[in-house]
C-alpha cells in the first residue's frame, strides 16, 4: 500500500517536473535571501550578505539534483527512455513498424473478435441485478412447467422472490389493416421487480398488471423507428390492448442466455402456460439447501395434486445462471466443441502473427548487430540492451494492440447489427467488456514476450569482436532462425487453410446436399392464428379454416398441391425417443425417431416418394383407426425384410393405442443438412388434438417465389388478425445451413488470414536474404551469371521454405484435423483431398508471389555498386 | 573563530524537522533557524542537504507542502505535518530516546 502511494507520489511529481524544478529554485532563493537580510541587520552591506549566504548555502546545482533525485525511480525513467528510444526507432523504420503492427493488429482483433463471441454466446451474463444469487430451477426434470405449480412454489417462501418467463411464445400485432407476428416473451407479474433489469425507457410490467407489454431495443428501433414518446402507446397484441410501460436497453441480455432474446415482453394469462423458474436465493443459503427445501415443496404439490407417471420430486435441479452452470445443462457438445475448436484455430493465427514480427525482429537485430556490438563494447550492459529490445517489442504489441481492438469494435459492430436467418429470436449481444479487456492485455504481454524475446537473446549472444569486426557478413549457414520459424509458420498456415478449405467445401456440399424432399417447386406458408379467438371445444372454427383455405389455395391457378403439417422439415424438431413393440415381435426396442403430424397430399406436394402402400387421405381423423407413415430406416430397422405395411407398432405404455402403418417413404433429412439418417414416423395431422400452428406447404408448377403474394393476400382474407408470412422452401434453409455457414465463413476467414500472415512472413524472409546476398549475387554476375540463374537461386530458396513448411503442415494436419469430422456433413471425410489439392494449389502460388519481388530486386543489383562494398 | 558545529547524528535530522513542524507549518529556512535557535547554535543543518531529506519527507508522506507568505511579506513554501507524519515523530522520539538513555548508561558506568 505504501509502496502505491510513493509510486503515486511519484508519477504525480514525473507528470509536474518542470514545475517543481522551478518552484525549488524559488525556494532557494528564498532561503538565501531570508539568510541575507538576517546578516543585514546585523550590520552587513546589502553586496556582502547576499555573497555570504551564498557562500553559506553551499553549491545550488548539487542541492537541486540532491533533492530531483529523492524523487526519482530509476526503473521507471529507465522504461521511459526505453520506449521513447524504440518509438525513434521505429519512426525511423516506417515500414517495419506498419507491417509489425498490421500482423499483431490481425492476430489480435480475430482473438478478440472471436473471444467475444464465445463468451457472449456460451457465457453471457444476463441483465440483471446481482445475477449471481439468481438460479434457474427444474421441476421434475423438465425446463419448464404449469402456472399453478409456479404460483404454489411462490407462495412455498422459500425463496427471496421468483419469476417465471416463456421465451417460445408468439403474438400477433395489428398495425392499422396488416398483422405482424412477434416473437414473445411471455412473463410472471413479478419477473421484472425480482430480476431488477435495467430499463432503457419506462419500467417493467409491475405487479398486478395484466395489459402492460415491454419492447425490445430492437423492435423499438425497427418497427416503432425509436419512436421517443413511446411509452403509453397501446398496441393491440393477440386481439388486446396492451400498453407499452417500457423499452429494454441495447446491451440487454436475457435471462435464457445463447443470445435468445424475445421481441416483446408481456405478461402470462394463460393458467395453461409452461414457464421456466428463475428464484433469488436467500442471503446465507446455497443450492443445496435450496434444493432440499425445493424437493419438500414438490413433495407437498405431489401429495396434493399427484402426475400421471411422474414425481415433481424426480430430478430437481437448482442452478446458477451464468457461466459453466448454463452450459454444462443447456449446450449440446458439438456447439461448445465448435467454438473450442475456433478458439484454437485463432490461437494459431496470432502465433503466425507473433512469428511474423519475431521473425522481423530478428532482422532488424542482425542488421543492427553492429551498432549493438559499439553499444556493448562501451560499456552498456547485457541485461540493459535486452531490456531496450524488449521495450520495442512492447511497443509494437500495444500499437497492435490498440489496432487489434478496432478492429474488434468494428467487427462487434457489424456482428450486433446481423439478424441470422432462424426462426428463433436469436441476438448476440456482442460488447467489449472487462474479460475482453484482460484477455488482450493477456495477449499483448504474451506477444511482446514472444515476439521480443528471441530476437533481444540473439542480439546480445553474439561475440562483440567478431560483430565489430565483420560488417554484416552472411552466415553460411542454410538455416538460421528466421527460416525455421518461416516454415514452421506455413506448416501451421496450411492446416489453417486447409480447414478453412474443408469447411468451405462441407458448405458447397450442403448447398448442394438434396434434402430428400423438392424445395424448387414448394413455398411455404405460416398462418399464426391468435389462440383466443378460436377455443372452442371441438376446434370446430379452426378445422374450417384450414379446409377454406386448403381449397382456395389448390383452386390457385399453378397450384399443383398443398398440404397442411405441423412441422416443416429442416425448420422445426421432433424427436420422441420410446420403447415400442411391433405386433411381429414381442420384444421392446427402444428406438429414437422424428415425428410429424401431416395432411393429405403431404408427401405428393414435396415429391417425397411413397415406396409402399399410401400416404393419407382425409379419412385419417382423430375417430377413426390410428394409422402412421414410417420412413425406410424405420422400416428398416423395426421389421428388417418384411414389408410393414399392414403391421402395427404401440409405445410401452398401455394407454397408447397401437397404429397400423398404411405406408412407408423414402427417407429425407429432418432438422438439419449433416444429420446421419434418421428414423421418422408422421401422424395424420387430423389426428392432433389441438391443431396449433397452420402450416401449409405447397407445391406449384412454375417459380414458387411468385406465389408467395397471391397466398398471403388469400391467407390473409379468411383472417385478418392471423400474420401470415410466405416464402419459397428454397429460402427457409437458414437454419439448417446455419452451422455449415458459420463455419464456412469463421474457419474460411481465419484460413485466408493465416495465408496472408504466411506470405507476408515469407515475403519477408525472401526480401531479407536477397540484401544480405547482394555482394554474392553481384559477384556472380560479375562472374557471368545470367539473370536466370539468379531467379533460379532466389526461387529455390523459396521454394526449399516452402516445401519444407507444406511437407510438415500437410502431416500436422492429417492428425490435427481429425476431430473435425464431428462437423461435416454425411460423405465428407476430413481426409479431403480436394481441400488438400486446394491448399497445395494456393501456396504454391503464394510462394511464387512472394518471390517475385525480392526476385526482381536481385536482378536490379548492379554489381559494380555490390562489389564496391568489399 | 567559533568552535565547529558538531555533525548530526545520522538520521536524527528527520526527527528534528519533525519536531520542529509539530508546533506549526515552517518554511526551510525557518526550519533551519529553529533547529539552530533550540539547539543553543549547537546544531547547523546544512542548507545542502535539508531540501533533500524535506523532499524525502515529502515522498513518504509525513509531510505536506503549501506556498504561502512569510513573515516578511514573500511568497514561501510552508511545510505542514501530516498525521502520518506525527505517528513517526512520536516512534523517532521514542526510539531515539531508549538509544540515548542506553548510550549514558554505558558511558557512566562502564
Amino acid at each position: 500500500m505504501q509502496f502505491l502511494k510513493e509510486l503515486w507520489r511519484r508519477l504525480r511529481w514525473l507528470a509536474s517536473r518542470s514545475r517543481f524544478e522551478s518552484e525549488l529554485a524559488d525556494e532557494i532563493r528564498f532561503h538565501i535571501e531570508s539568510r541575507a537580510e538576517e546578516l543585514e541587520q546585523s550590520g552587513v552591506s546589502r553586496a556582502d550578505a547576499m555573497a555570504c549566504a551564498r557562500r553559506e548555502f553551499g553549491s545550488r546545482l548539487k542541492a537541486a539534483e540532491d533533492t530531483s533525485g529523492a524523487w526519482q525511480v530509476q526503473w521507471l525513467e529507465d522504461l521511459f527512455s526505453d520506449l521513447r528510444y524504440a518509438a525513434r526507432a521505429l519512426r525511423r523504420n516506417p515500414a517495419f513498424a506498419l507491417t509489425a503492427i498490421f500482423c499483431l493488429a490481425l492476430g489480435i482483433g480475430a482473438n478478440t473478435t472471436i473471444f467475444n463471441i464465445t463468451t457472449s454466446f456460451l457465457f453471457s451474463e444476463p441483465s440483471c441485478r446481482d445475477s449471481a444469487s439468481l438460479v434457474s430451477i427444474w421441476e421434475g426434470g423438465n425446463s419448464a412447467s404449469s402456472l399453478a405449480d409456479y404460483e404454489f412454489v411462490r407462495d412455498a417462501r422459500i425463496f427471496e422472490g421468483m419469476a417465471g418467463i416463456n421465451v417460445e411464445r408468439e403474438v400477433n400485432w395489428r398495425d392499422g389493416d396488416r398483422t405482424r407476428r412477434f416473437y414473445a416473451g411471455v412473463v410472471t407479474d413479478d419477473f421484472f421487480s425480482t430480476l431488477q433489469i435495467p430499463f432503457l425507457l419506462g419500467r417493467g410490467i409491475a405487479p398486478g398488471e395484466t395489459n402492460t407489454a415491454v419492447l425490445s431495443y430492437r423492435v423499438w428501433r425497427s418497427v416503432f423507428a425509436a419512436d421517443p414518446a413511446i411509452l403509453g402507446r397501446k398496441l393491440i397484441l393477440e386481439g388486446q390492448v396492451y400498453v407499452v410501460a417500457g423499452v429494454l436497453p441495447a446491451n440487454h441480455r436475457s435471462v435464457a442466455g445463447f443470445g435468445i432474446s424475445p421481441e416483446v415482453y408481456l405478461p402470462v394469462s394463460h393458467s395453461e402456460d409452461y414457464l421456466q423458474f428463475y428464484a433469488r436465493l436467500p442471503k446465507g443459503t446455497n443450492l443445496s439447501i435450496a434444493r432440499e427445501r425445493l424437493r419438500s415443496v414438490f413433495a407437498q404439490l405431489d401429495r396434493i395434486q399427484p402426475k400421471d407417471g411422474w414425481k415433481r420430486t424426480d430430478a430437481v435441479r437448482v442452478s446458477g445462471v451464468t457461466g459453466f452452470d448454463v452450459l454444462n445443462q443447456m449446450m449440446p457438445g458439438a456447439v461448445t466443441a465448435f467454438f473450442a475448436m475456433l478458439l484454437i484455430v485463432v490461437g494459431l493465427v496470432l502465433l503466425i502473427a507473433c512469428t511474423n514480427v519475431a521473425s522481423l525482429l530478428l532482422a532488424r537485430a542482425s542488421s543492427r548487430s553492429h551498432e549493438l556490438a559499439i553499444r556493448l563494447s562501451l560499456g552498456a550492459s547485457r541485461r540493459r540492451i535486452v531490456r531496450h529490445l524488449l521495450a520495442e517489442s512492447l511497443l509494437i504489441s500495444v500499437l497492435g494492440a490498440v489496432a487489434g481492438l478496432a478492429i474488434n469494435l468494428a467487427c462487434a459492430d457489424v456482428i450486433r447489427n446481423l439478424t441470422l436467418p432462424v426462426p428463433i429470436p436469436l441476438q448476440l449481444v456482442v460488447l467489449p467488456d472487462w474479460r475482453l479487456l484482460w484477455y488482450a492485455f493477456a495477449i499483448v504481454l504474451a506477444s511482446a514476450l514472444l515476439c521480443g524475446l528471441l530476437p533481444a537473446l540473439q542480439a546480445v549472444r553474439r561475440d562483440v569482436n567478431d560483430a565489430l569486426k565483420q560488417e554484416e557478413h552472411q552466415t553460411g549457414r542454410k538455416w538460421d532462425v528466421r527460416g525455421v520459424l518461416v516454415a514452421g509458420q506455413l506448416a501451421v498456415s496450411i492446416v489453417l487453410l486447409a480447414t478453412g478449405f474443408l469447411f468451405v467445401h462441407n458448405l458447397l456440399r450442403a448447398t448442394t446436399l438434396n434434402p430428400g424432399f423438392d424445395i424448387h417447386h414448394t413455398i411455404w406458408a405460416y398462418v399464426r392464428l391468435v389462440p383466443d379467438k378460436y377455443k372452442d371445444p371441438l376446434q370446430a372454427k379452426q378445422m374450417s379454416l384450414i379446409h377454406t383455405a386448403l381449397e382456395q389455395i389448390r383452386a390457385l391457378p399453378g397450384v399443383e398441391a398443398a398440404a397442411i403439417t405441423r412441422g416443416v422439415p429442416l425448420n422445426s424438431n421432433c424427436v420422441t425417443g420410446t420403447s415400442l413393440r411391433t405386433d411381429i415381435s414381442p420384444t421392446l426396442v427402444h428406438a429414437e425417431y422424428q415425428c410429424n403430424n401431416v395432411g393429405p397430399d403431404y408427401f405428393r406436394t414435396f415429391a417425397i416418394p411413397i415406396l409402399r402402400g399410401r400416404e393419407f387421405s382425409s379419412g385419417d381423423r382423430k375417430d377413426s383407426e390410428a394409422v402412421a407413415v414410417v420412413n425406410e430406416t424405420f422400416a428398416r430397422t423395426l421389421f428388417g425384410n418384411i414389408n410393414p405395411v399392414g403391421h402395427s407398432i404401440a409405445t410401452e405404455f398401455p394407454n397408447d393405442k397401437a397404429k397400423m402403418i398404411v405406408g412407408v417413404v423414402k427417407d429425407s433429412k429432418y432438422f438439419t443438412l449433416s444429420e446421419k439418417q434418421r428414423l421418422a414416423v408422421y401422424e395424420p395431422y387430423f389426428a392432433l388434438d389441438e391443431p396449433i400452428n397452420l402450416h401449409f406447404v405447397i407445391r406449384t408448377t412454375g417459380s414458387p417465389a411468385a406465389f408467395a403474394k397471391p397466398i398471403t393476400d388469400l391467407l390473409g382474407r379468411l383472417d385478418s388478425s392471423a400474420a401470415i408470412e410466405a416464402k419459397p422452401m428454397s429460402a427457409a434453409l437458414g437454419l439448417a445451413l446455419l452451422p455449415s455457414q458459420a463455419g464456412a465463413v469463421m474457419l474460411g476467414s481465419m484460413g485466408a488470414l493465416g495465408l496472408v500472415l504466411a506470405a507476408i512472413g515469407l515475403y519477408g524472409v525472401l526480401l531479407y536474404s536477397v540484401s544480405r546476398r547482394i555482394r554474392e549475387i553481384g559477384l556472380r554476375m560479375a562472374l557471368g551469371a545470367t539473370p536466370g540463374d539468379v531467379l533460379r537461386v532466389i526461387f529455390r530458396q523459396s521454394l526449399i521454405l516452402m516445401g519444407s513448411g507444406m511437407g510438415a503442415g500437410l502431416l500436422l494436419a492429417l492428425f490435427a484435423m481429425q476431430p473435425l469430422a464431428l462437423f461435416l456433413v454425411p460423405g465428407l471425410s476430413t481426409l479431403d483431398s480436394t481441400a488438400f489439392l486446394a491448399v497445395i494449389g494456393v501456396l504454391a502460388a503464394v510462394a511464387l508471389l512472394a518471390a517475385l519481388g525480392p526476385a526482381a530486386r536481385a536482378l536490379r543489383v548492379d554489381p559494380m555498386v555490390a562489389l564496391r562494398y568489399e | 573563530m567559533p568552535e565547529e558545529s558538531p555533525q548530526l547524528l545520522p538520521g536524527t535530522l528527520y526527527m528534528l524537522v519533525l519536531r520542529t513542524l509539530a508546533a506549526g507549518p515552517l518554511h526551510g529556512y525557518a526550519i533551519a533557524r529553529r533547529i539552530k535557535q533550540c539547539s543553543a547554535n549547537v546544531l547547523d543543518v546544512e542548507e545542502g542537504s535539508l531540501y533533500p531529506s524535506l523532499n524525502r519527507m515529502l515522498l513518504k508522506g509525513w509531510l505536506k507542502a503549501e506556498w504561502g507568505t512569510s513573515e516578511t511579506n514573500r511568497k514561501a513554501r510552508f511545510y505542514r505535518l501530516t498525521k502520518e507524519g506525527q505517528k513517526q515523530l512520536a516512534s523517532e522520539a521514542d526510539e531515539f530516546e531508549r538509544l540515548i538513555t542506553a548510550i549514558q548508561l554505558v558511558m557512566k558506568t562502564a
